[in-house]
């Protein structure tokens, strides 16, 4: 057996793989080393076909072949090396290695959006934004959009939010709510508890003579502990309150509801009220579930969590406002309500984990201020590299690019995003 | 690093398996590979790794992203018994090594999915059963056992899980239809976020029949 045919049984015995390429990635595979075998000519085919560009190097002792360039096109590609031995005529064999070249399709390109059917149980629209204008405070803008993976099957979103303002009072109060997906009427239960907590908290803060002499006093106080014990129990009538009236709103509503149980409405729960009064900005909240829920201050450079997120050992594992062990006893609520007086900060956030899970990904770094700090700046960027526009907050229009801004690429996060900012 | 869907197929590939019922088994395999590559979640979260048993237990596949994944060999002996039992026990320690679970600075992936399939029963039973109890610990978010074959047994995979099914025939189109619908379980699994409680499953084929 001479040289030549051994470097031609080789070829075919070459322990070859290609590495799967993207649609639209750069691609580049150069470990493709090839038998020196003096006067043998390689020729490769079926790499145009992908879009792909083949080069050929020479080294000591052998040849390195690269395969390089943006494939277009999904599909699987036969890739063909044939080597044409020194002396080659026409009709002789010839040494031949084929490989498979799998282009997977862009994953971005395969998304539809397909219109939730508006007949569906407890419709709400896919898209939805709220702003409470400035008023010479703070302003509130706030957006929600239906996640890709619901909107690939025509699903209906399943978060939701809702703003008040009360410029007498100069109360706000801001919640947001993500029902979980393996629920089938979530998108009712994150309505009825936005809903349900935000209408008590404004029918207690109509008028909170008591309350907001409670705060002047712990704001003013000696007696610091005696007059956070009086906010404390403020909060937890009013905001602890709301959150039970939104729990058994819900629980009323499976009654209602053919065949249902509490749990089919199964979802989390953001709530914030604030207040500016002459001596700072009194924030008071309630959480339960996974999300966001910070006070922000750039120049401080500093976030507060107004609680801890409820997260399993797995991805998706949280807990709910529809379950009864948030309310089993007092000292477990109260676990779940914060409040403070800051001077200012920049922003108070609510967000779901549509939101926060690609921002932030880990507590970790919820707890890190340069992570708000990036998140900050892309709110206001954008991602010009996806066509993603940023978030002019001055805008009258601030809410709208809140909305198309939750459209933001990140891969395998497509759940849906509902934020709501005062700042 | 984002989250994954981990899925684990486990392929009995003992003697009995050879001929027809493997080649039909790798074409569904493929074929839902590129199901799965044609979907734009799975392509972004869902990672699949291959254990096969007969006399031994092999990872041909460790868990890689669906769009990283290039079919990998699969034989089987002339004879020889069904380690069962064993490819369980190397699940659980694959599963242990391969699959994150959340820490304060590394968000977790999602609960793994189990696939197992056989024509036939374990011939480790004590292993097994052992075995089966370590599965249970392991947070699956499905399990599905599909009894294959004329010889196939489902009293030892109704210990592991409830959702056992069965096919008659080990000939290509029932395997292909079981994969398409693993494929649509797996679709689907992604898809539930935010569940605590077992995935729901889209309705079986008519030709797999529930065991109860």
């Amino acid at each position: 057996m001479d040289d030549q045919t051994t470097g031609m049984q080789n070829l075919d015995a070459l322990p070859v793989r290609l590495p799967n390429a993207t649609q639209g990635k750069p691609y580049s595979h150069a470990s493709m080393r090839l038998p020196k075998t003096e006067g043998c000519e390689f020729t490769l085919s079926g790499h145009e076909d992908a879009g792909l560009s083949a080069l050929l190097t020479e080294c000591e002792d052998c040849y390195e072949l690269t395969i390089e360039g943006t494939p277009a096109e999904p599909g699987d590609y036969a890739i063909v090396l044939q080597c044409k031995p020194a002396g080659w005529q026409e009709g002789d064999p010839l040494a031949e290695k084929r490989m498979l070249l799998m282009v997977n399709p862009n994953p971005r390109l395969l998304w539809r959006d397909i219109p939730t059917p508006e007949n569906v149980p407890f419709y709400k629209p896919d898209r939805d934004n709220g702003a409470i204008a400035a008023d010479g405070g703070k302003r509130v803008i706030a957006a929600s959009q239906r996640g890709r993976s619901h909107a690939q099957e025509g699903k209906p979103r399943d978060d939701h939010f809702q703003l008040y303002h009360n410029p007498d009072s100069g109360w706000y109060v801001l919640a947001v709510a993500d029902g979980a997906g393996s629920a089938i009427y979530s998108r009712r239960g994150s309505e009825i508890a936005c809903h349900e907590a935000v209408a008590y908290c404004k029918s207690r803060l109509t008028d909170a003579a008591e309350f907001e002499g409670a705060i002047a006093a712990y704001q003013c106080t000696d007696d610091e502990q005696a007059a956070r014990k009086a906010v404390g129990n403020h909060i937890y009538s009013i905001v602890g309150n709301a959150a039970y009236r939104a729990h058994r709103a819900i629980t009323d509503e499976a009654q209602v509801v053919e065949s249902s149980k509490p749990k089919d409405f199964a979802t989390t729960l953001l709530l914030a009220i604030c207040k500016k009064f002459e001596f700072g900005w009194f924030i008071a909240s309630f959480w339960v579930g996974d999300g966001a829920m910070c006070i922000y201050d750039r120049e401080a450079h500093s976030v507060s969590l107004l609680g801890i997120p409820d997260e399993g050992e797995f991805s998706g594992q949280t807990r709910f406002l529809t379950m009864p062990e948030i309310f089993a006893d007092t000292a477990s609520l109260y676990r779940r309500l914060r409040f403070g007086i800051r001077p200012d900060f920049t922003a108070l956030m609510l967000m779901t984990d549509g939101v926060s899970d690609p921002m932030f990904g880990t507590e970790a770094n919820l707890n890190n201020p340069d992570k708000w700090d990036q998140m900050w700046d892309r709110l206001q960027s954008g991602y010009p590299e996806d066509g993603i526009g940023g978030v002019d907050l001055d805008s009258p229009r601030a809410e709208e690019q809140l909305l198309d801004w939750l459209g933001f690429w990140r891969p395998g996060e497509h759940d849906d995003r509902t934020i709501a900012i005062l700042y | 690093m984002s989250r994954r869907l981990p899925v684990y197929l486990l392929i009995d590939t003992s003697g009995s398996m050879k001929g027809e019922p493997i080649e039909s088994v790798k074409v569904g395999i493929e074929a839902m590979f590129s199901t799965l590559r044609s979907d734009p979640y799975a392509l972004d979260t869902v990672s699949i790794s291959i254990i096969t048993f007969d006399r031994e237990v092999k990872q041909v596949l460790p868990l890689t992203p669906i769009d990283k994944i290039q079919m990998p060999d699969i034989t089987t002996p002339e004879s020889g018994p069904t380690h069962t039992g064993a490819a369980l026990e190397m699940l659980c320690e694959r599963v242990d090594s391969e699959v994150r679970k959340s820490t304060p600075d590394q968000k977790g992936d999602w609960m793994p999915i189990l696939f197992l399939m056989t024509d036939g029963k374990p011939s480790d039973l004590m292993v097994y059963k052992a075995a089966v109890e370590k599965v249970k610990q392991r947070h699956f978010s499905s399990i599905v056992a599909l009894a294959a074959g004329p010889k196939a047994k489902t009293d030892e995979l109704l210990l592991l899980t409830d959702m056992v099914y069965q096919i008659d025939t080990m000939d290509g189109t029932s395997l292909m239809k079981f994969f398409k619908w693993v494929s649509g379980i797996i679709e689907e699994g992604g898809k539930s976020i935010g569940a605590t409680d077992d995935l729901e499953l889209p309705p079986p084929p008519s030709e797999i029949n529930v065991i109860i």
